[in-house]
């Protein structure tokens, strides 16, 4: 590769930031020299400065006050005259010469303004009330928002968490078939021994008080609790547990009823068993 | 309605503007009302976006039609559109002051950043009316990647090097630059279709 390749292919990029001026003082010389021998860079460059020169519109456009126009003109014109004596000034009214019927005048003036004033004073304050508790509205609703999209966030994760197990190359199914207690009852379980376990189950019967269901993963050993769950008004059931991964793999999967808060073991009624494969 | 009557009178702006420097010079103060009145508003948006503060706006346009009439007579109109060197001069003056920056040398030049903007444009391409530009270049922007998008402005209308570019946005250095130069590439692809 040429000295002029690899000076090409390292500056091309710099192009956009030459038309920006986004270059330091150094990278600024540096990509003029290169510039200076370059046609491939000095057409981009032109063609960038059209695009960069069109920027400035793409701004608000916003009105200038009205007395900045009056200003520009009378600073050309003391430019232009250079006499400081030639420059328009207001004239100041002389304050002696003007009394009685004009200072009688101004006062009665004086008091209709104010009485103005304290009429628009007033509206302006329920205005401000008016404005208040649209703020008010606007925040409870921004709170609403935010604790649906929190709640959103949560469901998310817990998909994203479910997702993971079902997606686990060493993803185990096991399916769990009702037990005298809860005949009509079946469930299924999605066990990773990396990633975790996935339990659906449906038609569970309604907990007595002061109970709860409780999953167990059975080895040779002893049973391992996977955790506690309450299923949903019609029974049903979707939970994710993160097991130990160095719990004994299991030789069967089985749901039990237990007090509430669960025990280290199975005491209660078995109501769900699956056999692993 | 701006945009409308910019269209309208967009052709025969360049040489109205061309016209109103060259009475500038014989010290006609109505030329430099018609200046103002026609690009006044342009170039106080420009000011306005770059130092968001209304009075020091008025401050750089006011500065910029004065040294605008100081210098009409250096004016070349080989160069190109009179509102491109408007809004060079406003741009570099505002940055200046953004970053409290002393003035640097008033540039009148071909380097200028706007040169080969407008009427002055070598290609049929460039031949965009002004308002056809705004529009575009709107449309164009709402185009490209916010990221992109930024980076290109904090440039153009805050003056950063693409080292503070980078600094601000919290992305590597190299990242910032092909961002910045594929996106005014496809806002250059972008305007050119568009036509």
């Amino acid at each position: 590769m040429s000295d002029h390749t690899m000076e090409h292919d390292r500056l091309r990029e710099s192009t956009a930031l030459y038309v920006l001026e986004a270059l330091d003082e150094l990278e600024r010389a540096e990509f003029e020299r290169h510039l200076a021998t370059c046609a491939d860079c000095a057409e981009e460059v032109r063609s960038l400065r059209t695009v960069a020169g069109a920027l400035p519109l793409s701004v608000p456009q916003v009105d200038p006050p009205f007395a900045l126009r009056s200003r520009i003109l009378a600073a050309a014109g003391a430019q232009a005259k250079k006499s400081p004596t030639v420059v328009a000034m207001p004239s100041a009214p002389s304050s002696s010469s003007r009394l009685s019927r004009a200072g009688w005048l101004s006062a009665a003036a004086l008091l209709v303004l104010s009485a103005g004033l304290g009429v628009y004073s007033w509206s302006l304050g329920q205005q401000i009330v008016g404005l208040r508790e649209r703020l008010t509205d606007v925040i409870a609703q921004l709170d609403r928002s935010q604790e649906e999209t929190a709640v959103a966030v949560r469901t998310a994760s817990a998909t994203q968490t479910r997702l993971t197990v079902l997606l686990a190359p060493d993803m185990r199914q096991v399916d769990l078939e009702g037990q005298p207690a809860a005949p009509r009852a079946s469930g299924r379980a999605f066990w990773s021994r990396s990633r975790g376990l996935v339990f659906t189950a449906s038609n569970l019967p309604p907990l007595p008080r002061g109970r709860t269901y409780q999953l167990w993963m059975v080895s040779a050993d002893a049973p391992v609790s996977a955790g506690v769950l309450s299923p949903d008004q019609s029974g049903g059931v979707a939970e994710t547990f993160s097991t130990p991964t160095d719990v004994p793999a299991p030789v069967a999967i089985a749901l039990t009823i237990e007090p509430e808060g669960g025990l280290p073991a199975p005491t209660g009624d078995k109501y769900l068993v699956g056999l692993t494969h | 309605m701006w945009v409308l009557c910019a269209v309208l009178s967009a052709t025969d702006s360049v040489a109205l503007d061309h016209g109103a420097l060259e009475r500038m010079v014989t010290g006609d103060h109505d030329a430099l009302g018609e200046l103002y009145d026609r690009h006044g508003r342009t170039v106080y948006s420009l000011a306005l976006r770059v130092l968001r503060d209304q009075g020091d706006a008025e401050d750089i346009v006011q500065e910029v039609f004065s040294q605008v009439w100081r210098q009409a007579g250096k004016y070349d109109r080989g160069r190109g559109s009179v509102i491109a060197w408007l809004l060079t001069l406003t741009r570099s003056r505002a940055i200046d002051r953004l970053r409290g920056r002393k003035s640097r040398p008033e540039p009148i030049g071909d380097e200028s950043l706007l040169s080969d903007l407008a009427a002055g444009g070598p290609s049929a391409d460039e031949q965009l009316t002004w308002a056809g530009h705004a529009t575009r270049i709107r449309t164009a922007l709402d185009g490209i990647s916010t990221l992109q998008r930024a980076a290109i402005e904090l440039a153009f209308f805050e003056g950063l090097t693409h080292a503070e570019i980078a600094e601000r946005l919290e992305l590597p250095l190299g990242t910032v630059k092909t961002r910045i130069r594929q996106g005014l590439l496809t806002l250059r692809d972008r305007l050119a279709g568009a036509h």
